[in-house]
């Protein structure tokens, strides 16, 4: 008890100090933390995208439909075991400020290449045979209230329906939660067919096609092969795996999180040159002290426990505050983005890295003041003078 | 016959070394002193009185010769175990107090009993009798910069004393203090000395501060005639 209360009190005597040195520990790991689930997300999108699907788009733009006709031609192509398709909805209730994610998609084909929805027979057989039925993601339906069986209006500033409105009705039939953190179920999915045949124009068109490929097959070049077929056609196609699909799409994300990680290693890099600092400037405050200390028996292995778990003090509580302050920011951030990029979760190997880092911190900020400290003449350190 | 001193210095040489020149400060020299004896050490700056005492405390060490305090021959201990050594049997008094700024009273004195394996309960036990016995105990929760430079040395020498070491050596504890706190700080060291049984060595360039001691050492002229006993000495062989 002796101990701890000398370490604390030490720790705490230059209150400023001890604040800023803090600061900068806390700084550190709110970064860590940040990037942490972030990379989690990025990683997790491009692992777990099926490496057997690919993503067919307009060559010109993705905003650009292709006739759902071209889901019986690919099928055609050697190497296609299945083709499904989709289009963006876009959608929002009540308040166009309340975006949300709605497809529409072919209701005989999706969810069958997508079992990482975990939707169970029942709950897609019902929603199959509800033609204006949506499925809809739990989150989705926890911030609207909606239950299965209700009637719930979606609008959209892109498509109008055939009676000129832009409000569409459709009838909940199941809710899903999904198998992985990286499942957004922020979404919402409803019949293409429904689509297709309700709205007033780009009917029986789909944004993109997904065609799977066989096990065996090279999905390089089924790509080519889709692409060259549809080379002359009037809507050109652009293929690409849906792990390369995905990168671009969350190339921004890497880019970012590129960033994030070379400001993180510099961050702690500046950050152990100033825990070091501190700790040196600690170590020439105390010197008399310490000094003193030796003269009544502390070894010198003991005070240099005492600096480094004042070291591991400073490391540890920093830790903490930064953690804290990125757990709750990566709340907010999976919430902002939970349409772009799923899946922004702590990896429990987290909490492991950062004891890690504390220790290895407080090690290393030690090393050069415990050197000190030990090389350190007691009656030279004394002098006669404070 | 000789007498069995309590602190016995046998041939003892020190010298500093200063870039390529090396400062003998004492030579082949000889002390002893009993148990119980008030020694004062006087002598002009820069003569060793300081570094005598660091020898005899342990906190540095002899080029050559012995140094034997009580059945402990000192120059036969590592580094480790002469630092053990002086938490049990050793309380050294400076002229500045060195006190940790961020404790109190009370805190400073029980600094060394944790080194011991006495509970917390008991080293507030002996804090607080070592600071009543240096007239202390109601300015226990005070810390240093609440106090005066004599109630500094004051706790400066109940943290001395507060493992009950036999020892106390003190360099200069009144250096920093007037007349009447100087005084004071005396007639303690005398009373530890008298009612206690302590052995005190202390190194001052106060005359009056010499009066409290039970013997006088003039460092010069003990050099001096120390040396001179040496070379009478080999004269006689
Ligand atoms: N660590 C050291 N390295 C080199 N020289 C030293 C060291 N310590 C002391 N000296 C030298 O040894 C000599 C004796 O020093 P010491 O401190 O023992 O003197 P002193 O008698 O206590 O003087 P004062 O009355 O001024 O305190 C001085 O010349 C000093 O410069
Ligand atoms: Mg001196």
């Amino acid at each position: 008890m002796g101990t701890i209360n000398l370490i604390w009190r030490n720790s705490v005597r230059n209150k400023i100090r001890f604040a800023l040195t803090l600061l900068s520990v806390a700084i550190a790991f709110f970064l860590y933390t940040a990037y942490s689930g972030i990379n989690t997300a990025l990683t997790a999108s491009v692992t777990e995208a099926n490496q057997l699907r690919l993503n067919s788009s307009h060559k010109v733009s993705l905003t650009r439909g292709l006739p759902v006709s071209y889901k019986q031609k690919m099928r055609s192509i050697e190497g296609v075991t299945s083709v499904s398709y989709a289009s963006w909805f876009g959608g929002y209730v009540k308040d166009e400020t309340q975006q949300i994610s709605v497809f529409a998609v072919d209701h005989e084909s999706y969810f069958q290449m997508h079992p990482e929805y975990a939707l169970d027979a029942e709950q897609l057989t019902r929603w199959q045979k509800q033609q204006t039925g949506i499925l809809v993601g739990q989150k989705l339906a926890d911030n609207f209230g909606w239950k299965v069986g209700d009637k719930v209006p979606i609008s959209t500033s892109i498509w109008m329906n055939r009676d000129g409105h832009f409000t569409w009705f459709f009838t909940v039939s199941a809710i899903f939660q999904g198998n992985s953190p990286s499942v957004n179920d922020n979404q919402a999915f409803f019949h293409h067919q429904y689509f297709d045949e309700a709205r007033a124009f780009g009917r029986y068109e789909a944004n993109w096609f997904i065609p799977q490929i066989d096990k065996t097959a090279n999905a390089a070049k089924v790509s080519l092969d889709i692409d060259a077929f549809f080379e002359n056609a009037v809507e050109p196609t652009r293929t690409s795996t849906e792990q390369v699909f995905k990168k671009e799409q969350t190339q921004q994300f890497a880019d970012m999180a590129m960033i994030l990680r070379l400001a993180v290693i510099a961050v702690f890099f500046t950050l152990l040159l100033i825990v070091c600092n501190t700790m040196m400037q600690v170590i020439r405050e105390r010197r008399r002290e310490t000094a003193i200390m030796k003269t009544s028996g502390f070894s010198s292995s003991y005070l240099i426990i005492l600096l480094f778990l004042e070291s591991l003090l400073l490391f540890g509580s920093g830790a903490f505050l930064g953690g804290l302050v990125g757990f709750i920011a990566l709340d907010q951030l999976q919430y902002l983005f939970s349409d772009f990029l799923p899946g922004i979760s702590l990896s429990p190997n987290l909490f492991i890295e950062m004891a890690l880092m504390i220790a290895l911190g407080a090690i290393i900020s030690s090393v050069f003041p415990a050197i000190t400290l030990a090389a350190s003449s007691i009656t030279s350190d004394l002098g006669t003078q404070s | 016959m000789q007498k069995n001193h309590y602190i016995q210095l046998d041939g003892v040489n020190k010298s500093f070394s200063k870039g390529r020149e090396s400062v003998d400060i004492l030579k082949s020299f000889n002390l002893s002193i009993n148990q119980g004896e008030f020694v004062a050490i006087m002598g002009p700056s820069g003569l060793g009185k300081s570094t005598l005492l660091h020898l005899i405390g342990g906190l540095d060490e002899p080029c050559d010769g012995t140094i034997k305090i009580g059945d402990v021959t000192l120059s036969g201990l590592s580094e480790s175990e002469r630092t053990k050594w002086r938490a049990h049997h050793v309380g050294f008094v400076f002229q500045a107090h060195h006190l940790i700024p961020v404790l109190t009273a009370q805190k400073n004195v029980e600094l060394p009993l944790i080194l011991t394996k006495l509970s917390a309960k008991d080293r507030q036990k002996h804090g607080l009798a070592a600071l009543e016995l240096v007239d202390m105990k109601e300015r226990c929760k005070h810390y240093p910069s609440e106090l005066s430079g004599g109630q500094e040395q004051r706790v400066a020498i109940a943290r001395a004393i507060v493992s009950d070491p036999n020892l106390l050596l003190c360099d200069e504890p009144t250096g920093n203090l007037d007349r009447k706190t100087a005084d004071d700080i005396l007639r303690l060291l005398a009373e530890l000395n008298q009612q206690f049984n302590k052995t005190v060595i202390m190194v001052t360039h106060d005359p009056k501060a010499a009066e409290y001691a039970t013997r006088v050492i003039q460092l010069e002229q003990y050099l001096s005639q120390n040396s001179d006993n040496r070379m009478a000495d080999s004269g006689y062989n």
